[in-house]
C-alpha cells in the first residue's frame, strides 16, 4: 500500500524540477557581461511617456536622432541656426507666413533620396492627424503649408506667429519623415525602421527597453561623429543607471541631483547645457486674482488670494538654498517664470530687483502675515502643497517639501498633499484646483508663448489666474506684430506678474548628464529640446 | 475528484469576474489618462478627440460592459503608451521573460531551501541551524528592491562579474533571480524545517531507526516525503509572491517582463496595459493556485477520496 502511495508523490516532484530548469535555461544564452563594444557609445535615460516610432504618437520627449526638424540650435548659445533641414528662413511683416528654403544637398539616408518640400507637406499632414499627441501640435491644425518649389515651402498661418521657429526648431513639433519611404512601404515602414536624414541610421528597437543607431559616414551636413554606434537604454531606477556608468555599460546617464553628487564624488563628471533647460517655479492655482467671481473657478477664498500673503510666501523663501540643494551647479535665478534673457521681454530692470523684492526675509513675510490678518481672517489659510513627480523632474516632491520647511518658520499654514502628476492636471483641467503646485517650463518656450499658457486666458484657460490687466495686455500681444511693441508689452506684463507676486519663481535650470570620466571627454548641447538632450554627435570620446 | 476540480474552476472563474470590476474601477478612478498622456497644453480639441476616441466619455457601467465583453475575447484595445501596440499581446509577449526569471527564482529557492531545511532540521540548535535561521532572517529582512541594488553594486560595478541590468544572457538573468528568491528561500526553508521537525519526532521514523535504517534513508527517503506536503503547499503562494515580486525586482534590473510592464503602465497611465497585466497576473495566480490543488490531490489520497 505504502509504495502504490509514493510513485504518485514522486513524479510532481520531479516534473516539477524539470519544469523549472527547462523554463529557466530555455532561450538563455550561456554568456556574461554586456560591455559597449569599441565605437558603441551608451546612453542610458528614464523611460519615455510614450514609446514610438511614429513621433506625432508622442507628445515629443524624444526626437530620434536619426531624424531633423526644420531649425537648429547652436550647441553653445541654443540660438537658431541653418544645422538642420532648413538652409534659411523668412517671414512676411505680420508674421503670418513663414517660408523655409531647404539644404539642397539634404538627403535622406539610403535608398530614400533627397529632402525635398513634398517630404515635409506629407511630414506636416502626417503629425496634425488624428493620432497626434505632440506638444504644441494644436497651432500646427490651423496652418496653410504649401510647397512653392522641390526645396521651398512656405506655411501661412491665421494669426501672426512670431515665434515659429521654435516649434520647428528643439521643442520639435515637425519632425521630416521621408515621402518616397510611406509610398513604398506605407506607415508599417515608419513604424519598423523611419528613415531620416539625420547624422544616425536607424537600427532598431527594442519596445521600452533600447535604442539603436548608427553612424552615417559621410553625412551631408558634414557631421563626423567620433564612434560607430549609439544605443539609448531606457532604466526606470536611477540606482541602476548609476551603476551602469560606474560598471564602465554606459557612457553616459541621467541621474537626480543626489545622485550626481554621489558620481562627481566618484570621480564621474556632470556635464550641465550651455543654455537653460528649464524653468521651475511653485504656482498658485486658480483663477485668484479675478476681482468678480466665476462658477468653478473662483479662488479667492484661498489664501494665496491676497497679496500681501503671496509676497509673504515670497519672502519666506531661501531660494538659494533650495536651489543649491534641489540642483545644484548652473542653476540660475529666475525673477519671473517664463521670462528668459534669450527672448523679447526680458527685463533687466525686474532682474536687479529681484533681491529686494523677492529675497529671503522672514522678518518681512511675518509682518505681511500679521498685516493681512493670516491665518484667523481667512476663510481658507491652510495652503496645500503639492508633492508630486514627473519623469525628468526627480526634485519636485523634495521642493515642496522645502517651501513647507520655510513656510512652517514664517507661520503659514501648509497640507502636504501627494499625488501624482496626472492627478494634479486633472485638478487644474477641471477648474478644481485648490493648490500650489511645482511646475515646470521645458523646454523654454519663447516668452511670449510661456506667459500666456501659465498666465493669461489665451492659451490655457485652466492656468488663467484671472487678472484682468494681464489678460488685457495678453489680448494685445496676441495681435501685435511690431516687435518693439511685444517687447515693450512682455515687459509690461512681467512687470505685473513680478509686482503682484503672482507665483513663486524658482530658478532656471540646466539640463544635466552624468559621464564615465575615462570614456567621454565632453559633450556641448545647448539644452533647447525636452528631454533637455541633443547634438549627439559631438559627444567628444577620450 | 470531478466534481471538485468543477468547483475550483468555478470558484476562479468568479474570482476573476470580480478582479474585472476591481482593476477596472481603480484604473478609471486613479484619474484620467488624458492627463498623463496628453502634453500639458493640450489643447481643448486635442482632449475631446482622445476621450472620443477612447470612449471616456461614455458612462462607467457601460465602460466596463464594453471592456467586460472586450476583456473575454482577449482584446484589451490597444496601449497608450507603447503606440500600436495590442494591451494583452504587449503583455503576453513579455510573460516568457517573467517565466524565465520567476523559473529560475523558484528553482534557486527549491534547491537552496529544502537543504538548508533539512539540514536546520536533522542538526537542530547546531551551528548549521543557527545559521541556516540567520540566512532565513535575513532574507525575511531585507526588501527586495534594496537587495536587488546591493547585488548590483557588489557584482556588477565592484566586482565586474555580472551586468547591471537588462536580458540577453543567462548572465543577466542571476542577480534578480538570487534577488528574488532570497526571500522565497528564507520562508521555505523555515517551512520546511519545522515540518522535518515534526516528522522527525513521528513513530514510523523511530521505528525505521531502531529497524536500522542508514540515517540518509530515514531523513531523504521516509522523513522528507512526509515532510514535502507542508512546503508543496507553499508552492503556490511562491510562485504568486515571485510573480509579484517581479514587479519591482524586474524595474530595478530593466528586465523586460510583465512586473515591468506592470509598473511602466501604472506610470504612464496606460489603462488598457495595466487591465491586461493585472487580469493576466490573475489568470496566472489562479493557474498556479489550482495546479497546487491538483498536486496536492494527487499527494494526499485523503482529498482525493473525499
Amino acid at each position: 500500500m505504502i509504495r502504490q502511495n509514493d510513485k504518485p508523490r514522486a513524479m510532481p516532484v520531479r516534473l516539477l524540477a524539470a519544469v523549472l530548469l527547462a523554463s529557466s535555461i530555455s532561450g538563455m544564452n550561456a554568456h556574461a557581461i554586456d560591455a559597449p563594444a569599441q565605437g558603441r557609445i551608451v546612453i542610458a535615460l528614464s523611460p519615455l511617456g510614450a514609446d514610438s516610432n511614429l513621433y506625432w504618437t508622442t507628445t515629443g520627449a524624444f526626437i530620434l536622432p536619426s531624424m531633423q526638424t526644420l531649425v537648429g540650435n547652436d550647441p553653445e548659445t541654443g540660438k537658431y541656426d541653418n544645422s538642420q533641414l532648413a538652409d534659411s528662413w523668412e517671414h512676411n511683416a505680420d508674421f503670418t507666413s513663414w517660408t523655409f528654403r531647404l539644404h539642397p544637398q539634404a538627403t535622406f539616408n539610403e535608398p530614400w533620396g533627397p529632402v525635398t518640400s513634398a517630404d515635409v507637406v506629407h511630414s506636416f499632414n502626417m503629425h496634425i492627424g488624428d493620432d497626434a499627441k505632440l506638444s504644441g501640435i494644436s497651432l500646427f491644425k490651423k496652418i496653410e503649408i504649401t510647397a512653392v518649389d522641390d526645396h521651398t515651402v512656405r506655411f501661412d498661418m491665421p494669426s501672426p506667429e512670431p515665434n515659429f521657429l521654435f516649434s520647428n526648431a528643439g521643442r520639435g513639433s515637425l519632425v521630416i519623415y521621408s515621402k518616397a519611404q510611406f509610398d513604398a512601404e506605407g506607415i508599417k515602414g515608419y513604424e519598423t525602421s523611419p528613415a531620416g536624414s539625420g547624422p544616425f541610421k536607424y537600427e532598431g528597437r527594442e519596445v521600452g527597453q533600447s535604442i539603436r543607431f548608427s553612424t552615417i559616414q559621410d553625412h551631408w551636413t558634414g557631421v563626423n561623429p567620433e564612434f560607430d554606434e549609439i544605443e539609448f537604454r531606457w532604466v526606470s531606477e536611477p540606482s541602476t543607471r548609476y551603476a551602469m556608468l560606474s560598471a564602465g555599460e554606459a557612457h553616459a546617464v541621467t541621474l537626480p541631483r543626489d545622485l550626481q553628487d554621489d558620481a562627481a564624488e566618484d570621480g564621474q563628471t556632470v556635464l550641465v547645457s550651455t543654455e537653460g533647460a528649464m524653468q521651475t517655479t511653485m504656482l498658485f492655482t486658480g483663477q485668484f486674482m479675478n476681482p468678480e467671481a466665476e462658477e468653478n473657478r473662483d479662488a479667492r477664498t484661498y489664501a494665496w488670494g491676497d497679496q500681501r500673503v503671496r509676497e509673504a510666501a515670497n519672502r519666506a523663501l531661501d531660494r538659494e538654498a533650495i536651489l543649491e540643494v534641489l540642483y545644484g551647479e548652473g542653476v540660475r535665478p529666475l525673477p519671473v517664470y517664463t521670462m528668459d534673457p534669450r527672448f523679447p521681454g526680458f527685463s533687466e530692470e525686474l532682474a536687479a530687483r529681484f533681491d529686494t523684492d523677492y529675497g529671503y526675509d522672514p522678518d518681512k513675510a511675518m509682518a505681511l502675515l500679521a498685516e493681512a490678518g493670516y491665518p484667523d481672517s481667512f476663510d481658507n489659510a491652510k495652503i496645500p502643497l503639492v508633492v508630486t513627480t514627473l519623469a525628468g523632474n526627480p526634485e519636485f516632491a523634495q521642493m515642496a517639501e522645502l517651501v513647507q520647511a520655510y513656510f512652517d518658520v514664517v507661520g503659514i499654514e501648509t497640507e502636504m498633499r501627494e499625488q501624482d502628476w496626472a492627478t494634479g492636471n486633472t485638478a487644474i483641467r477641471g477648474f478644481t484646483a485648490d493648490f500650489i503646485t511645482p511646475m515646470r517650463n521645458a523646454p523654454v518656450r519663447p516668452s511670449a508663448l510661456g506667459v500666456q499658457i501659465f498666465f493669461t486666458e489665451h492659451a490655457s484657460a485652466h492656468l488663467n489666474i484671472g487678472d484682468p490687466e494681464l489678460n488685457q495686455l495678453g489680448g494685445k500681444l496676441g495681435n501685435e506684430t511690431d516687435p518693439a511693441t511685444r517687447d515693450a508689452l512682455l515687459a509690461k506684463m512681467f512687470t505685473r506678474i513680478f509686482d503682484t507676486y503672482a507665483h513663486l519663481p524658482m530658478g532656471e535650470v540646466p539640463a544635466s548628464v552624468v559621464v564615465n570620466s575615462e570614456l567621454v571627454e565632453g559633450w556641448t548641447f545647448p539644452g533647447s529640446t525636452s528631454s533637455g538632450l541633443s547634438h549627439f554627435e559631438l559627444i567628444d570620446l577620450k | 475528484m470531478f466534481r471538485f476540480l468543477v468547483t475550483r474552476i468555478s470558484s476562479s472563474l468568479f474570482a476573476l469576474l470580480i478582479i474585472t470590476v476591481i482593476v477596472f474601477l481603480l484604473s478609471h478612478l486613479s484619474g484620467s489618462p488624458v492627463d498623463a498622456l496628453l502634453p500639458d497644453d493640450a489643447t481643448q480639441e486635442q482632449i475631446d478627440s482622445f476621450v472620443r476616441e477612447w470612449g471616456l466619455d461614455q458612462p462607467l457601467w457601460q465602460q466596463y460592459l464594453t471592456f467586460l465583453v472586450n476583456a473575454v475575447q482577449g482584446n484589451f484595445g490597444t496601449s497608450l503608451k507603447w503606440p500600436g501596440e495590442d494591451a494583452m499581446g504587449f503583455v503576453l509577449d513579455r510573460m516568457p521573460a517573467t517565466l524565465k526569471l520567476g523559473g529560475l527564482a523558484i528553482l534557486i529557492s527549491v534547491v537552496i531551501a529544502l537543504p538548508l531545511g533539512i539540514a536546520a532540521a536533522v542538526y537542530r540548535g547546531s551551528a548549521v541551524d543557527h545559521g541556516a535561521q540567520m540566512f532565513a532572517l535575513l532574507g525575511q529582512s531585507m526588501p527586495n528592491f534594496w537587495l536587488g541594488i546591493i547585488l548590483i553594486w557588489v557584482f556588477s560595478v565592484w566586482l565586474g562579474w555580472l551586468p547591471t541590468s537588462g536580458m540577453g544572457t543567462f548572465a543577466h538573468a542571476i542577480l534578480p533571480a538570487v534577488a528574488i528568491a532570497w526571500f522565497q528561500v528564507s520562508a521555505l526553508a523555515r517551512l520546511t524545517r519545522s515540518a522535518m521537525l515534526e516528522v522527525l519526532d513521528a513513530e514510523y521514523i523511530k521505528l525505521a531507526r531502531v529497524k536500522g535504517v542508514s540515517e540518509g534513508m530515514v531523513v531523504w527517503k521516509h522523513a522528507l516525503r512526509n515532510a514535502a506536503v507542508v512546503p508543496l503547499t507553499y508552492f503556490g503562494i511562491l510562485a504568486a509572491s515571485i510573480l509579484t515580486g517581479s514587479v519591482v525586482i524586474e524595474t530595478v534590473y530593466s528586465w523586460p517582463g510583465m512586473g515591468w510592464v506592470a509598473l511602466e503602465a501604472i506610470r504612464g497611465r496606460d489603462f488598457p496595459v495595466v487591465q491586461a497585466v493585472i487580469i493576466a497576473y490573475a489568470v496566472v495566480y489562479m493557474l498556479s493556485n489550482l495546479f497546487v490543488d491538483l498536486l496536492y490531490v494527487v499527494v494526499d489520497p485523503r482529498i482525493r477520496r473525499g
